[in-house]
């Protein structure tokens, strides 16, 4: 009972923190509709000749939604970690009962629901404004935990970044610097037959490559069953980074 | 008395630099300590030390268990410059560090305590700087702690909020709670301690009551005649004939061992004499002039309590850095 009632304490104070900050609330959303928008409605390429964004539509959805899975929590929980050192605040929290697990799952929860919004804002927007199509399926529910998992698994990453990274600038060029790479080199919107062979077994060792293929896995049915293997790969890496992440979360100056 | 807080053999480095060097103390329960010392000498690595938010050598018991094994819920602490998230009301952060705790106060008690009620709706951001001093103070009590260890609580307050802030801290510990206080103000250590410790590159020089510091360290109180240099010697002489002993200054007359009350007798024998006086200085001894004569170094926090200059028409012309009172 303690612990939740310290849990809700966190999660309503960062959730009245987040959504008071309009602007944060604004580029959290427009950014991945900024890249639908040119992805999905404004690049045309010629389907028979292959290159980029020739696949159908329902193919870049894990693509879309990576957008705020992996950038989201990088950015929001490091920059958190980074305004917490700024104004003492973890010097404050040690002093109290609240554990650095219970403070980065509480920051989580709000990423979980900011997150969760934003994807089905986004799945909306695909499926409106590109030629997308997803049959209707009970396999569809397996996003929520896909989702979930990403999340938990980035806010993990995004606590150790905060740790590494001594200021909120700081935070965000590391953030950008590593999701960058990630969220095109993650099997998300290029396709692995565009890559050199010798570089393919690189993308097995992206966490965001589990996310794509377990989302792709229950949207776009020419992918093959990869659900299984994909979704238990990110529940693995999604506990490691947590705890990697709760253990980095600094408790002294 | 039983202590609340006993430290042994304190020490922390940092890459080579002694932030804290082997420091010793104790402070008894219901006891306000303060800790004073100027900018980098260690108070808030002390601090630190002392609630386990930085490793260090030695070892410290809060409340009779041993640092690490404290109950969180009597501990209060104020980092320095603490900042709590900048876009909720006092109300809401008084309801979310009070929700960390199993046991805690009424959160509109806590409000009225730090007299916030008022503006209990408000941003913590479009708080003045008072106000946002007292709402992080009202972090600290939502537990009702009975060890409190306040970093600089006052800094960045105007003068009304200080004396505020004060007159709580002393209606806590009236109410038995043990603060732990680290200041660089003058006026706020002498007004709140009980006893001070005195804090120069790491290790405490002097632990004592005000008074007793003073007393002991202190030196006289003196009254400083400021004259033309032409008749420095003429007013010795007629303050020397009155019973005081006086030596000459640069353009003043400075007058060693004098009370309040005696000042009238002084000034009396300068006019009888028919001499002219531009302004008059009586100090008293502070914490200021412990410091300095412990150390060698004057002290270059803020205010000195005890620092009133008056001119020749009965005008208060000068007072310490802060807010002293002749």
């Amino acid at each position: 009972m303690s612990r939740a009632r310290r849990i809700r304490a966190e999660v309503t104070a960062g959730w009245h923190s987040f959504l008071r900050r309009r602007t944060a609330v604004f580029f959290t959303f427009f950014f991945p509709v900024i890249l639908v928008v040119i992805f999905g409605a404004l690049v045309r390429t010629q389907p028979t000749d292959g290159g980029l964004f020739a696949e159908p539509g329902a193919y870049y959805i894990p693509g879309y939604l990576a957008t705020v899975v992996l950038f989201t929590p990088l950015s929001r929980i490091g920059s958190e970690i980074a305004r917490h050192r700024d104004g003492n605040r973890f010097e404050k929290l040690a002093t109290t009962p609240l554990t650095r697990g219970e403070w980065l799952l509480a920051q989580t929860i709000v990423n979980i629901a900011i997150i969760g919004i934003a994807c089905v804002l986004i799945l909306g927007l695909v499926l409106a404004i590109t030629d997308a199509t997803i049959a209707p399926s009970i396999g569809l529910l397996w996003l929520g935990p896909l989702v979930v998992l990403g999340v938990v698994l980035f806010c993990g990453f995004g606590a150790i970044l905060g740790r590494v990274s001594e200021t909120q600038d700081g935070v965000i060029a590391a953030s950008n610097t590593i999701a960058l790479p990630l969220l095109f080199l993650s099997d998300t919107f290029i396709p692995l037959s565009l890559l050199p062979e010798w570089f393919v077994p690189a993308i097995e060792l992206s966490p965001l490559t589990y996310f794509s293929r377990g989302v792709r896995a229950v949207t776009y049915p020419p992918a093959g069953d990869t659900l299984v293997p994909a979704i238990a790969i990110l529940a693995g890496l999604a506990a490691v980074f947590f705890l990697a992440g709760a253990y980095a979360i600094p408790r002294t100056e | 008395m039983e202590h609340a807080l006993v430290a042994e053999g304190i020490r922390r480095e940092y890459d080579g630099t002694i932030a804290v060097d082997g420091v010793s103390l104790s402070v008894d329960r219901g006891e306000i300590f303060g800790l004073i010392g100027p900018n980098g000498a260690g108070k808030t690595t002390l601090i630190r030390a002392l609630t386990g938010t930085t490793d260090a050598e030695g070892s410290v018991t809060l409340l009779g268990d041993a640092a690490d094994a404290v109950d969180d819920a009597r501990i209060g602490l104020l980092p320095q410059s603490f900042s709590p998230p900048d876009r909720l009301t006092p109300r809401e952060l008084i309801d979310y560090y009070g929700d960390l705790y199993d046991d805690r106060r009424d959160t509109d008690a806590v409000l009225e305590d730090v007299g916030l009620t008022e503006a209990a709706e408000t941003w913590y951001e479009n708080l003045s700087g008072g106000q946002k001093r007292r709402a992080c103070v009202g972090i600290t009590l939502v537990n009702d702690p009975e060890l409190l260890f306040l970093d600089e609580p006052t800094t960045g307050i105007d003068p009304a909020g200080r004396r505020s802030l004060w007159r709580l801290l002393e209606s806590l510990a009236d109410r038995g709670r043990t603060i732990f206080l680290t200041s660089h103000s003058m006026t706020e250590v002498q007004r709140l301690a009980d006893r001070v410790g005195l804090i120069q590159a790491g290790s405490i020089v002097a632990v004592g009551e005000p008074t007793d510091l003073i007393a002991k360290h202190g030196g006289s109180s003196r009254l400083v005649i400021g004259t033309a240099e032409a008749v420095i010697e003429a007013a010795k002489t007629a303050i020397e004939a009155a019973g005081f002993d006086a030596a000459g200054g640069l353009e003043a007359v400075v007058v060693e061992n004098v009370s309040p009350v005696e000042i009238s007798a002084i000034v009396e024998a300068i006019e009888a004499a028919g001499i002219e006086y531009g302004s008059l200085t009586w100090t008293e001894p502070t914490l200021e002039d412990v410091y300095l004569e412990l150390t060698g170094e004057a002290f270059e926090g803020v205010g000195t309590p005890g620092a009133g200059a008056i001119d020749r028409d009965g005008d208060a012309v000068d007072v310490s850095a802060e807010e002293g009172s002749a």
